[in-house]
């Protein structure tokens, strides 16, 4: 017999009756981060951020260099930030003769872009290297005798699980874009920049609750369904592939078809070349210049029929809609129901699935 | 034998007033689909330490869930210290610790962060559950090794840290299936001493779900055996193997027939068993035991034990199966029970 062993005693505290959630959540978490590939993840999902937060301080040099009065144009030269600032607010649409309003267009479209475009991509990285062995870890190694014979219910052990992998997406989308915009903010001339845009902040955490809540209930659900976490893992990663393609592939039908409609029209490239070279054949149609940048990250208002379809294309909608750049209901609608459904469905799943075991 | 009618409870051994039973079962019934796992399970269970036995299939499994309000039940209630598992499920919860048979840990971690997340759970502070943790894991002699993932410990050593996990809270009702599984001779021993001593020392219920007839012997108070859904015994150990009789049984070597003549010629009534049973004795009183050691002096019978005839619990176990069976198949239970070992 070990020297302290007191032998046993009675426990006189008094148990906390909630927290459970918080309990599985911070253990989830803590776990989570003993992968080495995840932190590696991580660490390479903040990089994005500096590109971007270089958009803020080049964009936010225009607008002092325009208020001074110097000349800026994309085309005028390309040895100063101001320069690559008017080409970036040009790409995203914002007009520097109108300094307040092409901020709040261009960093609602910075930040959208940069949720959307790298941080969306890593998020489905992320989601696919944690979420499969939340729960078909527990289910392999009969965790769920440890959980449901202690006083805890379905709705803690989800929303412990829930909390789990949402910590881990926060680190992806939330906390980089909530920091790009404090980056954002700090490199500007003006402080006042924080008053200006005081409303992203609060869009940003929206529009990582809209990306988030589908995305870790579907994954969570697929994890539910199988004791072998890989199974998850695939069925999580072929479900972004296929309905990317689905989407590309009738969203291609439906441009071929509105090209073949309008045989002339100018696109992609020659339209992009003929403005820079300022080849006066090509009429300019009221777009931006560079403005199939802002149609290849989706930010441009587009009618995108099939965006119900993806889960990543129906989430950049709905994320448009909350940065107020897309505002018609008949293009929000279909993608947010298609979200709500995926999450409901995923909910319905997991409330099935995650106790099937202890009531078998 | 004392089969027991199912529909109505069977108070083992020991008066509890109502709220205050630990367990009490009435009218359990569970059907998936159309079979009948469990099948009007009536029974109470008092405190100390109780063994639920019956053969694979039996539905202990089945049981051990309904009380802990898993499973909706067809028909019937289940009362946890006067708690219905069924509306209140986490109350009960709160008052159990469940050692499964199945090995089932959380990936990743070690033993004693097992214990602290298993207390943790249960709704014990952090500081306070890692302490509880390191101090149960002492009482269960866990060393060093509790520091190791839990996935790479020896059987036994995982099946400390289930015990461990199991009593972290403190709880009143504790159940443990197939307990002893893939512990060593020593190993068992201790794991059987602490079963004994939470229920003698620290009050505690214990409902031991095993195969193993020798630890229900040694340590139970009381037995439920379960077959095909149904209770076919319940009762006492000292009741279901006792032979109806005060007869002493004495073991040893030497002449038998020459010390049952001497324990007559000193007015103790004996007689010998065959096939090396020893002898049955009757002594009633402290003369009459001095009269035995005589008795075996004279005879020259060196004296291994002198105790009460009991019937191996066995031999009560595939008594009790025979004659479930019989009743099941419409066969009259005395038929069976003439054909059933002795």
């Amino acid at each position: 017999m070990p020297l302290h062993d007191v032998g046993y005693r009675p426990w006189t505290g008094t148990p906390r009756p909630r927290g459970a959630a918080g309990v599985i959540a911070g253990t989830g978490i803590r776990l989570a981060f003993k992968s080495r590939w995840l932190r590696r993840v991580l660490l390479f999902a903040w990089s994005p951020a500096l590109v971007f937060a270089g958009g803020f301080f080049a964009f936010e040099q225009a607008v002092e260099e325009s208020a001074r009065g110097e000349p800026v144009s994309p085309t005028r030269r390309l040895d100063s930030f101001g320069t690559i600032g008017a080409l970036v607010a040009d790409s995203l649409g914002g007009r520097l003769d109108e300094p307040e309003a092409a901020r709040r267009t261009v960093w609602s479209r910075l930040l959208l872009a940069f949720m959307r475009a790298p941080q969306a991509v890593l998020l489905a990285v992320v989601v696919g290297l944690v979420a499969p062995k939340l729960i078909a870890g527990d289910l392999r190694a009969r965790a769920w005798l440890v959980y449901f014979t202690r006083p805890l219910g379905r709705t803690d052990y989800i929303l412990g699980k829930v909390l789990t992998l949402a910590a881990i997406v926060g680190l992806v989308t939330l906390v980089p874009a909530l920091v790009l915009w404090i980056v954002g903010v700090l490199v500007s001339p003006s402080v006042w920049v924080a008053v200006a845009t005081s409303d992203l902040p609060l869009r940003i955490v929206a529009a990582a609750v809209a990306v988030t809540l589908p995305t870790v209930l579907l994954a969570l659900a697929y994890s539910s369904l199988t004791a072998e976490s890989r199974i998850a893992t695939f069925a999580w990663f072929a479900t972004w592939v296929a309905c990317w393609i689905a989407h590309g592939a009738l969203t291609g039908a439906d441009m071929a078809a509105e090209a073949a409609r309008a045989p002339t029209a100018q696109r992609g490239f020659d339209r992009l070349l003929g403005q820079v070279a300022g080849d006066p054949r090509l009429p300019r149609d009221g777009r931006p210049p560079l403005g199939w940048l802002a149609r290849a990250a989706g930010l441009e208002r587009t009618v995108d029929r099939w965006s119900w379809l993806s889960l990543y294309h129906a989430q950049g909608v709905v994320q448009a809609w909350i940065f107020g750049i897309e505002d018609r209901l008949t293009v929000v609608l279909p993608p947010l129901l298609a979200l709500v459904a995926v999450a409901l469905v995923s909910l319905v799943i997991l409330f099935r699935r995650v106790d099937a075991p202890a009531r078998a | 034998m004392h089969a027991v009618h199912h529909s109505e409870p069977t108070p083992a051994v020991g008066a509890c007033a109502g709220g205050d039973m630990p367990l009490r079962l009435e009218g359990v019934t569970k059907r998936y689909g159309a079979r009948t796992v469990l099948d009007g399970v009536s029974v109470e269970v008092p405190p100390g330490i109780t063994g639920l036995v019956g053969p694979n299939g039996a539905g202990k499994s089945t049981l051990v869930r309904a009380i802990l309000g898993l499973v909706r039940l067809a028909a019937g209630s289940a009362r946890v210290y006067g708690l219905d598992p069924a509306t209140v499920p986490l109350a009960v919860r709160r008052r159990i610790g469940v050692v499964p048979e199945d090995d089932c840990s959380v990936p990743g971690l070690s033993g004693v962060e097992m214990v602290q997340y298993a207390a943790r759970l249960s709704g014990l502070p952090s500081t306070e559950a890692l302490r509880r943790a390191h101090e149960v894991l002492d009482w269960c002699d866990a060393g060093q090794e509790r520091y190791r993932e839990v996935e790479t410990l020896s059987v036994g050593m995982r099946q400390k840290v289930a015990f461990a996990a199991a009593i972290v809270h403190d709880p009143d009702l504790v159940i443990l299936d197939e307990p002893t599984n893939g512990l060593d001779p020593l190993e068992r021993r201790a794991m059987l001493g602490r079963l004994v001593a939470l229920a003698r020392d620290h009050g505690k219920t214990i409902l031991v779900s095993t195969h193993v007839l020798r630890d229900v012997q040694s340590i139970c108070d009381r037995l439920v055996l379960l077959v095909r859904g149904r209770v076919r015994l319940a009762g006492s150990i000292a009741e279901l193997t006792g032979t109806g009789t005060d007869e002493l049984r004495l073991r040893g070597a030497g002449p038998t027939a020459r010390l049952v003549e001497c324990l007559t010629a000193h007015g103790v009534a004996a007689r010998e068993v065959a096939d090396g049973g020893g002898v049955l004795l009757r002594a009633a009183d402290t003369a009459a035991l001095h009269a035995v050691w005589s008795a075996a002096r004279d005879a020259g019978f060196a004296v291994e034990s002198l105790a009460a005839d009991r019937r191996p619990l066995e031999d009560v176990f595939l008594a009790a199966l025979a004659a479930a069976d019989a009743a099941d198949a419409g066969q009259p239970e005395d038929e069976v029970r003439s054909h059933a070992p002795a």
